[in-house]
């Protein structure tokens, strides 16, 4: 059952609407602006912050002729690719082709309807939040055999088939290390997960430590961080795009808008993983001073930061390495984690 | 004492270390049955149906493991092939086995069983010239397409006949998206270029995938294809054809390139080099090894980390700084055309205490760069578990394929002809050449990295030999003449150590002021010949990886 979270409720408030009716307009207008405020975040993201911070890495300067600081290109950006033409290759699947991209953006965005982002912006908050923000995220990997295999194209297909081989070997441990913070939490609502963590756990010189779970696990936020870089395709993993090795995998053939929708969605998806680990591991929107929606964009950024660092500095694993260290490394790991987590914390309790 | 069982001494190697010619011809017996005199060394005339044997002989008896080069030409009267033989243990010792094809009929046995690397050799003999090579495995033409009509480097091609072909009877490269039954498992034929993010250049790798694993690879050459042979035969030997070395290997090994040919021209007329100006092309062209092996290192990275990898900015970077000493000494960044027969085209620029610090500066930051390639590179782990064992290339393999340079090298293959067949200055300093024995994309990688740090050595010497040259002996130039002239039917092979290994001319001069027939051996072209013996039964990226590690420049590759 939907439990009835702050977001709508406020919004219906404000609208003055009460009810069944109310519940629904003011899910959906805060829908819209969970909505935009992430495409908000991409579209900064993607054609600008991307291209700085690698920059930063490599001793470049980037954008810098349009607008200030070259914040324009975002928009003569979005100009640029909307008036391209979308060319469809002969062969391709076309239902299949076409509802690839879309489905890729759209599982992505779903996943931040449970994720409380401080200040009462919280759209749902149902009982298996965690559990939700999982399978939603897991569609992305069917848009991406979608777009792999309805392409007509063996580096599409290659790429679509080494998505599904990357995906088999790091959601279990995924899973399984979230599993180990709920048998923590004793909750997998996303709500009881922030607050849980918002209890202190040492104070050191007069500053209180709260007991957020990359203090009390460090070990499993290491290794959520880097199941997290499996799951968002990116340096050590980024191996179903691979652009040095089979042109750019499943989205090779793409061009126009399918391209943007198909970099919407690998965008928002990193995202959804930063507010993942935010939630799970960072206290979510917890911290001084600044409001909780603050801290929170500012942690999802951190993860964003960290992708695009290890982007910049690791060689690519071979896809049967990455087999080897998700199913022989990860999954290991992960459930000595989840048994060492179960036997701490049944032993305090 | 040593456990090493002695080696057998080559026939026709004299106990200090000279080679007897006359000893050879014995060994050959009835099938030499002439014997030419070339510059480098004398060549053996044997019947196009002997080449075989001749080539065994001298291979398995004589210790010439090394076919250098392939060089096929037409006379008036007749064809030629000329097989350059070499050794790896002293590539000094040579010989030349030359087979004469009549020209109504210009059948030759091919070398190929005996040499693997004359495969492409001769498919580029029978491509340009019109020599056809009996017992061949694949003679098809290599550089050119594949429906092309006459041998443009034949005396009766005529360039003004349209090669007009329809476009059917091209190659269709989606014709053969069939797939090919190995009876075990069905596989997948895809194309890997010619436009792909890491074939570095237009080069088409034609790819039998069973899975990820690669089943079979053929590189398809010729893209980039600019009839360099022939534009230096339409060239003056003394200033018209010294541009052209500089557009083969382009990636900044200009003047290593410009080298070869000024080493054989100035062989075959005969023309000294002063010291001065020996000193200021060894530290250029050192500057220019530095320059090709970052660019190496750092488009290898692309291959395996992606391409938003640092290091490939951090490469450029540092190549940046050998590029602005390079311009300030030659005027230019990429196309030098600094060498000139007989000297360099002009010196040290002014002034001199400027340059020397501005390069100084280079050397004493580089070991500090070199440890941070170190740690972001070869000592990180997941590059390691990428690159160790994988691309492998055995000695053995090496050899018969004829790869040189950091290929050979990165495989234990202790050749450099810097210090094998010293000239310019080299033999005066003091440096060491890299091997290393682990034969893998890892080793190559690592030979070029520890190369840069030689090539800074040479460097150091060279700037304080330059600084301390007394005034009046800075003479950059000998006198030649101003139209070379060789006398006719000189024939000359000779070969430098450039960036990707060993670079040689082929030059025959007909007495007029252009040569007759200039043919280029390109260590790019042998060194990609290798491509299939690493990467069969490896994975894709490994294929990729591989075609990084031997840092090929398809403007080489193709001519």
């Amino acid at each position: 059952m939907l439990q009835t979270a702050p977001l709508p409720d406020t919004i219906a408030d404000l609208l003055g609407i009460g009810g069944t009716l109310g519940a629904v307009v003011g899910g959906l207008v805060g829908a819209a602006l969970i909505g935009t405020l992430m495409l908000t975040m991409t579209a900064v993201a993607g054609p600008w912050a991307k291209r700085k911070i690698t920059a930063a890495f490599t001793d470049r300067y980037a954008v810098n002729r349009v607008g200030p600081a070259g914040l324009l290109i975002i928009a003569a950006d979005a100009v640029r690719l909307l008036s391209k033409e979308l060319i469809v290759p002969e062969g391709v699947d076309r239902p299949a082709w076409d509802i690839a991209p879309l489905l890729l953006a759209w599982s992505a965005l779903l996943g931040f309807a449970v994720i409380p982002m401080g200040n009462g912006i919280h759209l749902a908050d149902p009982e298996i939040g965690l559990v939700y923000v999982f399978a939603v995220a897991s569609i992305a990997s069917l848009a991406l055999v979608m777009a792999g295999y309805g392409s007509n194209n063996k580096y599409s297909m290659l790429g679509g088939l080494r998505a599904v081989a990357q995906n088999l070997a790091y959601e279990i441990p995924l899973v399984l290390i979230a599993a180990s913070v709920v048998l923590f939490s004793g909750s997998l609502q996303m709500s009881e997960i922030v607050a849980a963590q918002a209890e202190p756990l040492a104070s050191v010189a007069g500053v209180t430590v709260p007991s957020w779970y990359a203090f009390v696990n460090p070990f499993a936020f290491a290794l959520f961080m880097i199941a997290n870089l499996m799951e968002v395709g990116r340096n050590p993993f980024d191996i179903p795009e691979a652009p040095t090795e089979i042109v750019a995998g499943y989205q090779t053939e793409y061009s126009s808008v399918y391209f943007v929708l198909i970099y919407l969605g690998e965008f928002i998806h990193i995202f959804l993983g930063g507010a993942i680990i935010a939630t799970l591991f960072l206290g979510g929107p917890a911290g001084p001073v600044l409001p909780g929606i603050l801290w929170f964009i500012a942690k999802i950024w951190a993860v964003f930061l960290f992708t695009q660092w290890a982007r910049s500095a690791l060689p690519r694993l071979r896809i049967d390495q990455l087999i080897q260290v998700g199913w022989k490394g990860m999954l290991v790991l992960s459930l000595a984690n989840l048994l060492l987590t179960a036997v701490i914390v049944g032993v305090i309790a | 004492m040593s456990l090493e069982e002695p080696r057998p001494t080559d026939v026709g190697e004299t106990a200090d270390g000279e080679l007897d010619y006359d000893a050879l011809e014995a060994l050959l017996g009835e099938t030499a049955i002439d014997r030419e005199e070339h510059v480098n060394a004398p060549a053996f005339v044997v019947r196009p149906d002997e080449v075989q044997e001749a080539l065994e002989a001298l291979r398995e008896q004589a210790g010439f493991d090394y076919l250098s080069c392939v060089t096929a030409q037409e006379y008036a009267d007749r064809y030629e092939s000329i097989y350059h033989l070499k050794k790896y243990d002293d590539p000094t010792q040579e010989v030349g086995v030359v087979v004469p094809t009549p020209t109504d009929e210009p059948v030759s046995q091919t070398g190929e069983p005996v040499y693997r690397t004359a495969d492409w050799h001769e498919r580029e003999a029978y491509d340009l010239v019109g020599v056809e090579y009996e017992g061949h495995p694949d003679l098809r033409r290599i550089l050119l397409p594949e429906t092309w009509q006459g041998h443009p480097l034949g005396r009766d091609y005529d360039p003004e006949k349209p090669q007009v072909v329809p476009f059917r009877e091209h190659a269709n490269p989606l014709e053969e998206d069939a797939r090919v039954e190995t009876g075990e498992a069905d596989t997948m034929f895809i194309n890997v270029g010619p436009h792909h993010p890491a074939t570095h250049g237009v080069l088409h790798v034609k790819t039998v995938l069973d899975g990820e694993q690669i089943v079979d690879v053929e590189p398809d050459i010729g893209y980039l294809h600019r009839c360099e042979e022939q534009m230096c035969q339409q060239g003056t030997y003394r200033h018209q054809i010294m541009p052209y070395p500089d557009r083969w290997d382009y990636v900044s090994a200009g003047i290593l390139n410009e080298w070869a040919y000024a080493r054989a021209a100035e062989d075959m007329a005969d023309i000294d080099v002063p010291d001065y100006a020996q000193v200021i092309r060894t530290m250029s062209a050192e500057l220019c090894r530095i320059a090709s092996h970052m660019l190496a290192l750092g488009t290898f990275c692309l291959d395996v980390f992606g391409d938003f990898t640092a290091t490939f900015q951090y490469a450029f970077r540092d190549r940046e700084v050998v590029q602005n000493i390079l311009e300030d000494l030659t005027g230019q960044r990429l196309m030098f055309n600094y060498l000139r027969l007989g000297g360099v085209a002009w010196g040290l620029p002014e002034p001199r205490e400027e340059f020397f610090e501005k390069t100084r500066d280079f050397l004493d930051d580089l070991p500090e760069k070199m440890k941070e390639y170190h740690n972001l590179v070869t000592s990180n782990e997941i590059f390691q578990v990428r690159c160790v064992d994988t691309g492998e290339l055995p000695p053995a393999v090496a050899k018969q394929y004829g790869a040189t340079g950091p290929v050979a090298r990165g495989s234990g293959v202790d050749i450099d002809l810097r210090r094998d067949d010293p000239y310019g200055y080299y033999d005066e300093l003091d440096w060491d050449v890299v091997t290393e024995d682990g034969c893998d994309n890892y080793s190559r990688v690592l030979v070029r990295l520890r190369e840069v740090e030689e090539s800074a050595k040479i460097i150091e010497q060279c700037v304080d030999l330059l600084a301390e040259w007394p005034e009046e002996e800075r003479t950059i130039q000998s006198n030649v003449p101003r139209t070379l002239k060789p006398d006719p039917d000189t024939e000359i092979y000779r070969g430098v150590e450039a960036a990707k290994g060993e670079l040689g001319i082929y030059m025959r001069s007909d007495g007029t002021d252009k040569p007759a027939r200039f043919k280029i051996r390109s260590p790019c072209f042998c060194n990609l010949h290798t491509l299939r013996e690493m990467t069969q039964g490896e994975y894709i990226p490994d294929l990729i990886a591989s075609l990084g590690s031997l840092d090929i420049v398809l403007g080489e590759v193709d001519r």
